[in-house]
């Protein structure tokens, strides 16, 4: 199963929906002036009625069953339509989370995070809007999950510069069940992350690259529109090319693990590659679209931020740019054969 | 929605992963041997005709070409293969590669039976040695401005004009000539253009070398003074060479030898990262995460041509940031070492002519102004 093979019917009804959802709303005050991005909760309902919520949680347990072919699509489509939501965080992460360690699956939305200091976790994503929180400990002694509720927990609230929430969450009891899960998970919940923020990044930067289309053709300068300027073209179509390439990439770190295998050092490094090229496309993408829209798209009233910010902001969650080409830099080097890893994605002792 | 500007990116499938690794195998051992030394931009600069035929006789040219054309049969997806693992690995592929990668799909789509049969079967044997003929003094990226002329006779026709920029025309048989065969329309700029195989050897046909600032004796000026052709050397339609050649730009564009030639700088760099030699760095892992990326756009292109998709535009993307990244590893290398040190000999090596062929990356097979033009077309900015 690859992207281009899920269900055309599934994909056409993920995109009329969100195609169709109001703009995002912000709540802004003197201390927050950029906003943070208010959790539209009918919109979640709607989301989880149509069975997207939960869209990669096995069927046995509330879930549609449905695999991350179609989880990058809805992804990828809610960052192109501007639908800000928990959804990997629900689905990816504190759902599989519960599925890995056996818990139950109870309603309502859940965000997740790994806990590494006894009482606090900071920049929790959309934690003072959900339900419950599944926390994954890592220690020295292993890795356990547990699944808080709002009662076991208190935020103060933050965002990121897209203005998505990111609380910091004060646990405030460890009266919920822990259940040990295997070492691996760690660096899985990390993997997952990673990809999730790839994926949501291809469909805003091409949403952006829409943007400047639909900008440069009608914006009339000097009698023309600026379409007509080479200058501009060479702008665009870099923006064109480098979203072109990171979503090669991240179709193909999504192909990697669709066979639910994340253990391989093929796994990583199509995934640090996926991040790479993306982090790097944001380097070009957003200073270009930002030139072509001139002084209006930087402008609250023009949608362009919501975007452009929105990349920002996801290049540098689940590991920094930096942090991914480092892994690739090292995964790269640890191989006796560089080029045979490359182009096969498979050392050796990880061939399945 | 969500349009997309690429074809879907394919998987690759085991018997190609097989052809690979016999391809591999068989460089390493050659390596081994001494049978080629690796270098930079070789499928540019390496010229070895026994090499070349010796790759032919494994099945490893011409693999496009019919078999009954005397060719492989094979896939665009294993031609990519095969190609990829002899340009990662440097080695001297010249001699064949203007006829296997231009000369045979021109030939298939638009030669005549006859040039089928009397061409293709040797481009396959990998004893074919083409050159390509379309840059003149005054056209460069303007192709549409050439002043070659060929003008009708009794017996064929008659070329006058100059080429220049011609790869390889100092060691090859043919040359395949875009001239104007129509005065200019004003109106249609691209229109009494036509393509012509031309012998080298012909009467009439003078060869001036141009030396690169690298030393190598690769390009030429090529003039032609009357030169008889004979009609069954025209190819294709006589007035379709606009179209003839611009048709054909996929297969030259978005090919591993847009991004590969550099990879040995890379390669090399990562080996001493690994021996110690230089120090780790994140960089490594920016240009190999580009690569992985871009030869997976490549590949998708590969298997796009083998669908009969159009590729033009997708071409130009692999090209445009290929090409641009080529020049960024050498950069990136030659920043990150000193000259210094007896274990960075051969790093320096490769770095010395990578920085010196580095300009040509974005310059050959249409500048990257001209790609980016290109894409702008494909996305809707220019009408």
């Amino acid at each position: 199963m690859t992207v281009n093979h899920v269900d055309r019917d599934l994909s056409a009804m993920i995109n009329a929906f969100l195609a169709d959802q109001p703009a995002p709303t912000f709540s802004r005050s003197p201390q927050a002036l950029r906003g943070r991005l208010r959790f539209d909760r009918s919109q979640w309902q709607e989301l989880d009625a149509l069975g997207l919520a939960r869209l990669t949680t096995g069927t046995e347990l509330g879930g549609s069953g449905a695999g991350l072919p179609e989880a990058s699509i809805l992804l990828s489509s809610a960052a192109y339509h501007g639908v800000f939501a928990p959804l990997a965080e629900n689905d990816l992460l504190a759902n599989w989370l519960l599925q890995t360690a056996g818990l139950p699956i109870h309603g309502g939305v859940r965000t997740a995070c790994v806990r590494r200091e006894p009482t606090e976790v900071l920049a929790v994503p959309w934690a003072g809007d959900v339900d419950g929180v599944v926390v994954l400990d890592v220690s020295d002694d292993g890795c356990w999950v547990s699944d808080l509720r709002s009662s076991d927990f208190q935020t103060s609230p933050g965002s990121n510069i897209a203005g998505e929430p990111r609380d910091d969450v004060r646990l405030l009891s460890d009266r919920s069940e822990r259940v040990q899960v295997p070492r691996s998970v760690a660096e899985e919940f990390m993997l997952r992350g990673a990809l999730a923020r790839a994926i949501q990044m291809c469909g805003s930067m091409s949403r952006i690259l829409e943007l400047c289309v639909d900008h440069a053709t009608t914006r009339q300068q000097f009698g023309r529109p600026i379409s007509r300027f080479q200058a501009v073209q060479h702008l665009i179509s870099d923006i064109a090319a480098e979203t072109a390439l990171a979503r090669m990439a991240t179709d193909a770190a999504v192909r990697e693990v669709s066979t639910d295998r994340w253990d391989t050092n093929s796994a990583k490094f199509a995934i640090a590659t996926a991040r790479s090229c993306a982090g790097h496309a944001s380097s070009v993408v957003v200073p270009n679209a930002h030139q072509v829209h001139g002084a209006i798209g930087t402008t609250l009233e023009h949608s362009l931020h919501l975007y452009t910010r929105s990349v920002l902001a996801w290049r540098s969650e689940f590991g920094s740019v930096s942090h991914w080409d480092d892994v690739a830099a090292r995964l790269v080097t640890e191989q006796e054969d560089a080029w045979g890893f490359i182009v096969s994605g498979e050392s050796p002792a990880t061939v399945v | 929605m969500n349009a997309r500007v690429f074809p879907w990116g394919e998987p690759e499938a085991a018997p190609l992963r097989t052809l690979r690794s016999d391809v591999r195998t068989y460089l390493k051992e050659q390596i081994q041997r001494g049978r080629f030394r690796p270098s930079v931009d070789g499928w540019s600069t390496g010229w070895d005709e026994d090499f070349s035929k010796d790759l032919a006789s494994r099945g490893w040219v011409g693999m496009t070409i019919p078999t009954e054309f005397g060719g492989h049969g094979k896939s665009f997806a294993e031609r990519f293969v095969v190609t990829e693992e002899l340009l990662a690995s440097g080695a001297p592929v010249a001699a064949h590669w203007v006829a296997d990668r231009q000369m045979a799909p021109s030939l298939l789509r638009y030669g005549s039976d006859g040039q089928k049969r009397r061409f293709l079967p040797e481009i396959a044997r990998g004893e074919s040695h083409f050159a390509i003929g379309m840059s003149e003094p005054d056209s460069g990226s303007d192709l549409a401005s050439v002043r070659t002329k060929a003008t009708q006779t009794k017996s064929g026709w008659k070329v006058s004009g100059s080429k220049v920029w011609t790869s390889g025309a100092h060691k090859s048989t043919w040359v395949c000539v875009l001239a104007r065969t129509a005065p200019v329309d004003p109106h249609d700029r691209h229109a009494g253009l036509s393509q012509f195989i031309v012998n080298l050897a012909s009467a009439g046909v003078e060869i001036r070398p141009i030396i690169s600032m690298s030393g190598h004796h690769h390009f030429n000026e090529v003039f032609f003074d009357d030169v008889v052709v004979p009609d069954e050397l025209v190819l294709g339609q006589i007035g379709e060479g606009w179209r003839q050649v611009t048709s054909e730009l996929g297969f030259e564009r978005s090919g591993p030898e847009r991004y590969l030639s550099t990879y040995l700088i890379l390669a090399e760099v990562i080996r001493q990262v690994r021996a110690g030699a230089l120090p780790h760095t994140t960089a490594v892992g920016q240009w190999i995460a580009r690569l992985a990326g871009l030869r997976k756009m490549a590949f998708s292109v590969a298997t796009a041509i083998d669908r009969g998709e159009s590729v033009n535009s997708a071409a130009a993307i692999v090209k445009s940031l290929g090409t641009k990244t080529e020049g960024e590893i050498v950069e990136f290398a030659d920043r990150f070492h000193d000259q210094a040190g007896q274990e960075l000999a051969v790093l320096r090596q490769y770095v010395e002519t990578g920085l010196l062929q580095r300009p040509s990356f974005t310059l050959r097979g249409g500048t990257n102004e001209i790609l980016r033009g290109v894409i702008a077309r494909e996305i809707g900015l220019r009408g």
